[in-house]
C-alpha cells in the first residue's frame, strides 16, 4: 500500500514541473486533427484535507466513539482515473476506472472500481445502444436532481466530480423538427437489480425500467421521466431549463415518488417505518454578469427528506447511546444508530429543505484562469449553514489547482450543526492526462 | 427657383447613387458564405496569449448547418477533451463529460477563458443575427455597420471591415449600444482550403477589457459537409466524436 502512495506521489512530483516548463510557440499542424481509433487518457488527483473537529456533535461521536481524535485530523486522498475508448464502424466500446486512496488515522485504504463500462452500437445518426456500466445523469438542477432516477445521489458539495453508473441497457432516439418543437428524443432503460448486479440500487431480482422523453420546445429543455420495476418505489418527474436573457438561464425539477418507504425514529427512539407518497423539487437559476460573476441559486424541496423532529429524535438517540458507551461500553444503540445512518439519516442533505447559493467571479484582476468562488448551503428548516470560499486556477495547461475551506455553523441539534466537523481545508491537485 | 432646387437635389441623390447601388443585405450574405459554406467541417486551435506570454492552446472540431446550428467538440488538451459546446439560434449548451448532461450557457461567458467569449466560438452566419444598418466606402474596403436584430446577441453593433474584391473581413469591431469597444477581431493569413473555400486562416482578437491579452484562432481543414438535424441535439452532444 505504501508503495502504491510512494509510486503515485513520484509520478505527480514528476509531471509537474514538466508542465510548468512546458512553452512553445503556436503552430497547427493537421496532425493534431488525425482521428485514432483508440483513446486512452486519465486524470490524476492529490488531495491533502484537514478536519476541523467538533467533538460535542452527534456525527463525531457516532464516527470516534471509540477512538477519541484531538481537535484536528488530516488525511490525505489520492485518486487515479484511467479511460479509455476503441471505435470501429458503428461499434465503440468505452470504460472508465476509478481508484480512491486514503491516509487517515484508521490507516491506509483503496478502493478500485469501474465508473463506467459499456458497448455501444450506432446503426444511424439518430439511433444509439449502450449495454453496459453506465452514467445517466438526468436532471437540470445543479446541486441536487431529485429527477436523477437511475443515478447514484449527486455530492451536492461537489457537484460537478464524476460518478459511478450502473449497469444498464439503454437507447437514445433522437428526431429534429422544424417549427416550436425543435428537437425530440426519448432514451428508455433497463435496470437490473440481481446479487452482484446494481445490488445496491434496491430490491433484489426485479428487473426495473425506466425512461426520460426530451423536447426542446418554444426554446425550453423539458423532460419527462419516470422509474418503475420494483426496486425502488415507482416515480415520475419532469424538469426543464429555458434561458430568459442571454445571461440569465432558469430551471426546475419535480419528481413524484408513490408509496416511498423510510424508516424514522419516534421521541422515545423507536425504529418505525413509514409509507406516503412524496414530492421533491428543485427550482433554480444561473445568472451572469457584465463583469462575470456567475450566480446559481437552488431551493431544493426533499419530500423523502426527514423532519426537523426526526432529525433531533436521531441526534438525541446518538447522544443516549454514546452516554452509555461510555458509562457501560456498550455499543449496541450506536450500532444501531450507525445503521440508521447508513439507511438515511447520515446522508448528505437528508433534511426536508435547503438553499444553494455559488458566486464564482471569473479572471478578476484580468488574472487569466483564475476563479475564486463562494458557496453558500443553508438548512432553512434550522437555518443551520456551510460556507465554502474556493480559489481555482487552471492556467497550466492540464493541470487544475483549487483550495478550498467549508466552515461549518448551527446550533446544536441542527442538521450541519451536528455534523463532525467544525470546518475542513483542502487542496486539490488535479492532472489529466 | 423651384426649379434651381429640384435641380440641385437631383444632383445630389444622382451623385449619393453608387453609395445606395450597394446593397448592404447581399453584401453581408456574401462575406458570410465566403467564410464558409452554410453548411461544412472544421478544426480550430484557440490559442490564449497572456501579457507574459504564456500561452494556453485548445482544439475544437466544429460542424455547422444552416444558419443557426453549430457544435463544437474539444479534441486536446487532454483536462478539455470530450467537452463539446451546442448552439440552436439563441440556444446555448455546454457538455461536459464528468457533468454528463448538458447545461445552459450564455453567449457572453466563455468556455475558454481569454478574449473569446461563446459567441465568438459559436459563431453564426451574421446575417442571422444582424441586420445591415448602412455601408460605407473607405479606398479599397468596405465599412459595413450593423445592428443586433435581437437583444439576445452578444454584441449589439458590429464594425466591419471588409475587401471589395474578396468579399471578406479584414477587421470587426464589436460595440456595444453605447459604441463602447468590446473588442476587435483582426481576420489575417487568406488561404485556399480547397472545394472553393478562401478565406483568412487566422482571426486574432484583442479587447480594451483584457489590456496586454490576446486571442487566437487558427483555422484548419474546413471542408463542406452536410449532416442531419440531428446532429445538432442535446441528445446528440456526447456523440460528436463519431462525427470525426
Amino acid at each position: 500500500m505504501k508503495r502504491r502512495w510512494a509510486i503515485f506521489l513520484f509520478f505527480m512530483l514528476w509531471i509537474l514541473p514538466a508542465a510548468a516548463a512546458a512553452e512553445e510557440t503556436y503552430t497547427f499542424d493537421p496532425s493534431e486533427t488525425e482521428k485514432k481509433p483508440y483513446h486512452i487518457g486519465g486524470y490524476l488527483e492529490f488531495k491533502p484535507v484537514l478536519f476541523g473537529l467538533d467533538r460535542d456533535s452527534a456525527f463525531y461521536q457516532l464516527r470516534f466513539f471509540d477512538n477519541p481524535r484531538g481537535y484536528n485530523l488530516l488525511e490525505a486522498n489520492g485518486r487515479i482515473q484511467l479511460e479509455g475508448s476503441y471505435e470501429k464502424s458503428i461499434f465503440r466500446v468505452y470504460a472508465k476506472t476509478n481508484t480512491d486512496l486514503k491516509s487517515s488515522y484508521s490507516g491506509e485504504s483503496e478502493r478500485s472500481t469501474f465508473y463506467e463500462l459499456y458497448g455501444s452500437v450506432k446503426p444511424l445518426p439518430n439511433l444509439k445502444f449502450d449495454v453496459g456500466k453506465k452514467t445517466m445523469k438526468w436532471g437540470k438542477g445543479y446541486a441536487w436532481s431529485p429527477v436523477a432516477f437511475v443515478d447514484r445521489p449527486k455530492d451536492s458539495d461537489d457537484p460537478e466530480q464524476a460518478m459511478e453508473g450502473y449497469i444498464l441497457a439503454t437507447a437514445d432516439y433522437i428526431k429534429s423538427f422544424e417549427g416550436p418543437l425543435k428537437t425530440f428524443s426519448f432514451t428508455p432503460v433497463i435496470l437490473p437489480v440481481y446479487d452482484h448486479v446494481n445490488n445496491d440500487f434496491g430490491n433484489n431480482f426485479k428487473l426495473n425500467t425506466a425512461g426520460r422523453f426530451y423536447f426542446l420546445l418554444y426554446d425550453t429543455d423539458i423532460d419527462v421521466m419516470f422509474l418503475t420495476g420494483g426496486s425502488r418505489p415507482d416515480r415520475y418527474g419532469m424538469d426543464f431549463s429555458r434561458n430568459i436573457t442571454t445571461n440569465f438561464e432558469i430551471h426546475g425539477e419535480l419528481a413524484y415518488f408513490r408509496s416511498f418507504q423510510k424508516s424514522v425514529l419516534d421521541i422515545n427512539g423507536n425504529r418505525h417505518a413509514v409509507e406516503g407518497d412524496a414530492v421533491s423539487y428543485v427550482v433554480g437559476l444561473r445568472h451572469l454578469t457584465s463583469f462575470d460573476l456567475t450566480t446559481i441559486i437552488e431551493y431544493y424541496h426533499n419530500g423523502t427528506g426527514f423532519s426537523v423532529d426526526e432529525m433531533e429524535n436521531y441526534y438525541s438517540l446518538i447522544n443516549r447511546g454514546y452516554n452509555i458507551y461510555q458509562t457501560s461500553g456498550n455499543e449496541a444503540i450506536l450500532g444501531n444508530a450507525l445503521q440508521m445512518a447508513e439507511g438515511g439519516y447520515g446522508r448528505a442533505s437528508a433534511m426536508a429543505n435547503y438553499l444553494y447559493v455559488r458566486c464564482s467571479q471569473k479572471e478578476p484582476f484580468d488574472i487569466l484562469y483564475f476563479t475564486p468562488s463562494l458557496t453558500w448551503m443553508m438548512n432553512t428548516d434550522d437555518q443551520s449553514l456551510s460556507l465554502t470560499p474556493e480559489l481555482l486556477y487552471t492556467g497550466i495547461t492540464n493541470w487544475e489547482l483549487r483550495l478550498r475551506t467549508a466552515l461549518i455553523a448551527g446550533r446544536r441539534n441542527s442538521d450541519f450543526g451536528e455534523k463532525q466537523n467544525d470546518y475542513r481545508v483542502e487542496l486539490r491537485i488535479g492532472y489529466y492526462f | 427657383m423651384i426649379k434651381k432646387i429640384m435641380f440641385i437635389s437631383l444632383l445630389i441623390v444622382s451623385m449619393a447613387s453608387p453609395v445606395f447601388a450597394i446593397d448592404g443585405k447581399a453584401l453581408l450574405e456574401q462575406v458570410d458564405r465566403n467564410l464558409s459554406p452554410e453548411s461544412y467541417e472544421s478544426y480550430r486551435k484557440l490559442i490564449n496569449i497572456e501579457p507574459s506570454g504564456a500561452k494556453k492552446e485548445f482544439t475544437l472540431f466544429t460542424v455547422k448547418k444552416g444558419v443557426d446550428k453549430v457544435a463544437s467538440l474539444f479534441i486536446a488538451p487532454a483536462s478539455e477533451k470530450g467537452r463539446s459546446t451546442l448552439r440552436l439560434g439563441d440556444n446555448m449548451w455546454l457538455n461536459i463529460p464528468n457533468i454528463g448532461k448538458p447545461i445552459r450557457i450564455t453567449s457572453l461567458q466563455s468556455v475558454v477563458g481569454g478574449v473569446f467569449n461563446n459567441a465568438d466560438i459559436l459563431q453564426l452566419d451574421y446575417t442571422a443575427e444582424y441586420d445591415v444598418g448602412k455601408v460605407d466606402e473607405q479606398g479599397k474596403e468596405y465599412i459595413l455597420y450593423l445592428k443586433a436584430k435581437t437583444k439576445t446577441v452578444a454584441y449589439d453593433k458590429l464594425k466591419i471591415w471588409a475587401d471589395k474584391d474578396k468579399k471578406l473581413p479584414t477587421k470587426i469591431e464589436c460595440l456595444t449600444e453605447a459604441n463602447m469597444l468590446i473588442k476587435t477581431l483582426y481576420f489575417k493569413d487568406v488561404k485556399d482550403f480547397g472545394g472553393g473555400i478562401v478565406r483568412p486562416a487566422v482571426i486574432e482578437t484583442d479587447s480594451p477589457l483584457y489590456k496586454g491579452y490576446k486571442s487566437v484562432i487558427i483555422l484548419a481543414k474546413v471542408k463542406k459537409k452536410n449532416f442531419k438535424d440531428e446532429v445538432f441535439t442535446l441528445t446528440f452532444m456526447s456523440n460528436l466524436e463519431s462525427l470525426r
